[in-house]
């Protein structure tokens, strides 16, 4: 029965998520057309070596750019790719329980034979699946474009890459469905986890320039699922981490739904 | 015997800004009745009716349905009871078709037949997408999903908001029919005119407190006459006000006007019989006027 809040929840983002998918595939296709025209153009390689150490660090700027798999992750994975993923993520998930819930449409539903815990789990559970099928088709475009190209990727590492974007997304997206699980204000909800990935994003990217920030890396879900996936692979431990956590905040967040009155709008 | 269809003892609800919504309500709604729940606005009305679908929780005593405690056997208690918001809130680009489908997969599947009439009935709009449709037309999907699934128990919150008169009175039947075949409806509203033509019994809430709990005939009974009566030579209304129940209500040279309960209409007729009479005119019970005399009692405090 709280099933049916699965298929609801996913399919009512259905044309979202379709658009999502399409904006991806284009970033990459754009992205992996320039890879070519830099490919032996050295002097690129040169002029990025002179780029600050802070902006090499932040945007995960250390590996062979010439190669497809060191410009790729300076291009895609060190930002675009994680943020694109991230503002789905967040958004379904602040959308799918508090923003339901602040339109008024909860009422009935709740009065339906479910728990609520159940139905909060449901709708993580939908938005678990739109980030999978971003994050599939994000890796079937690359594949595909390795084959075409040439970008001459280790497609293990590159799935790899995808998968700690999923699990990055899905921990935030979690997180934005346990907070509005837990209080109910999409709002709230979409700045607090906005806000957090965008210093966990900080953290992850300067740590080792600014000395004191280093001991706060692992709390930064960027840091845990490690840079430069194409050239490194992942952060094995990192990225179970990551999920562990993001399995302990939904539950909390399905414990507190109980415990408070529904919002009428 | 069977369990009261909704029981509430000492139900209290105090909100997080401090608002005191219901203060220590007892009610007892039996099975087969259909039970009117009337006050104004901001009585407290849909927070007892949110506290028994466990939308929201009581901050002291309990609320029954149907025997089941509506905290802790919540999912059971709802699995029998249907529920009309007073808000309804739909998912706006689903047709109506699309979103009855999917209530009824939520409860696990419902009776296609019962559905299919109950849509025919009410003329639901199926296939246009709910954000095109007016209120009225929002409010017949309300209506369906409510019952639907045959509820052992009907809450509806101000059910007939946008429905034609037509309509309200096809709703009207819908709860005799409910009623006659065992299963409660309870009714909640702040128009008396809403419930009056069916309920059995209503209970008048006011200010977060029950103010009184009656069969509409003994309501009505309660409610007072206006008599006009006419005669052919001068009479003085000192006689009528020693009569029990009595009250003029004004004079001039041959009529009085009276307000009465109904068993003091014997006495009245037979004071004035006394001399001759032309015309006596009583109008009938306005229950509308002992609800607002309610609403209005205890306005000072």
């Amino acid at each position: 029965m709280a099933a049916e809040l699965f298929r609801r929840g996913f399919s009512d983002h259905r044309r979202a998520l379709v658009g999502w998918c399409v904006g991806i595939v284009g970033y990459c296709v754009l992205v992996a057309s320039i890879f070519p025209s830099i490919k032996g153009f050295s002097g690129f390689e040169n002029l990025v070596q002179q780029y600050p150490a802070a902006l090499k660090s932040l945007f995960a700027i250390g590996g062979d750019i010439t190669t497809g798999a060191g410009f790729l992750d300076t291009e895609l994975f060190s930002l675009m790719l994680p943020l694109l993923v991230l503002a789905l993520a967040i958004g379904s998930g602040a959308r799918t329980f508090a923003g339901e819930e602040e339109t008024g449409r909860l009422e009935l539903v709740l009065a339906y034979p479910l728990r609520r815990r159940s139905a909060v789990l449901a709708k993580a559970a939908a938005l678990a699946a739109e980030v999978g099928v971003v994050c599939a088709v994000g890796f079937v475009a690359l594949a595909a474009l390795d084959g075409i190209i040439g970008l001459g990727l280790d497609l293990g590492h590159l799935a790899e890459a995808l998968l700690g974007i999923a699990v990055l997304g899905l921990f935030f997206g979690w997180l934005a469905v346990a907070l509005g699980a837990a209080w109910p204000s999409k709002v709230l909800a979409l700045g607090v986890v906005a806000g957090y990935a965008a210093a966990a994003y900080l953290v992850g990217g300067l740590h080792d320039l600014a000395g004191w920030l280093d001991p706060l890396r692992f709390l930064s879900p960027f840091w845990l699922v490690g840079q430069a996936p194409l050239e490194n692979g992942f952060r094995g431990w990192g990225v179970l981490v990551l999920a562990a956590a993001a399995t302990a905040v939904l539950t909390a967040g399905a414990f507190l739904v109980e415990r408070r009155d529904l919002e009428l709008p | 015997m069977a369990a009261p269809a909704i029981e509430l003892s000492g139900l209290s609800k105090t909100y997080r800004n401090g608002v005191q919504a219901i203060r220590a309500l007892d009610l007892r709604v039996e099975a087969g009745e259909v039970f009117g729940f009337l006050g104004p606005n901001g009585a407290g009305k849909s927070t007892t009716i949110r506290i028994l679908l466990d939308l929201i929780r009581a901050t002291g005593g309990s609320a029954a349905l149907l025997g089941l405690d509506s905290r802790r056997r919540g999912v059971e208690a709802r699995r029998q009871a249907g529920y009309l918001p007073g808000d309804l809130r739909l998912y706006d680009r689903l047709t109506a078709r699309e979103q009855l489908d999917s209530l009824a997969r939520l409860r696990g599947g419902v009776d296609a037949r019962l559905r299919d009439e109950l849509c025919e009935r009410f003329g639901v709009v199926l296939d246009r997408p709910i954000r095109q449709l007016s209120k009225g037309n929002r409010q017949k999907v309300g209506v369906v999903q409510a019952f639907m699934d045959r509820p052992q128990l009907v809450i509806l919150d101000e059910p007939t908001s946008g429905l034609d008169p037509l309509l309200q009175a096809e709703f009207r039947e819908l709860l005799r029919e409910t009623a006659a075949d065992g299963r409660t409806v309870f009714l909640s509203s702040h128009s008396l005119d809403e419930v009056q033509h069916v309920a059995h019994r209503i209970a008048i809430i006011r200010a977060g407190r029950l103010v009184d709990v009656d069969s509409v005939e003994r309501l009505r009974e309660r409610a007072v006459r206006h008599v006009t009566i006419a005669f052919a030579e001068r009479v003085e209304p000192r006689a009528f006000e020693g009569l029990d129940g009595v009250r003029v209500e004004g004079s001039d040279d041959r009529s009085i006007r009276l307000s009465a309960p109904e068993p003091a209409l014997d006495a009245i007729v037979k004071e004035a019989a006394r001399h001759r009479v032309v015309d006596l005119v009583s109008q009938p019970a306005d229950l509308e006027e002992i609800f607002l005399e309610f609403y209005e009692e205890r306005d000072g405090g």
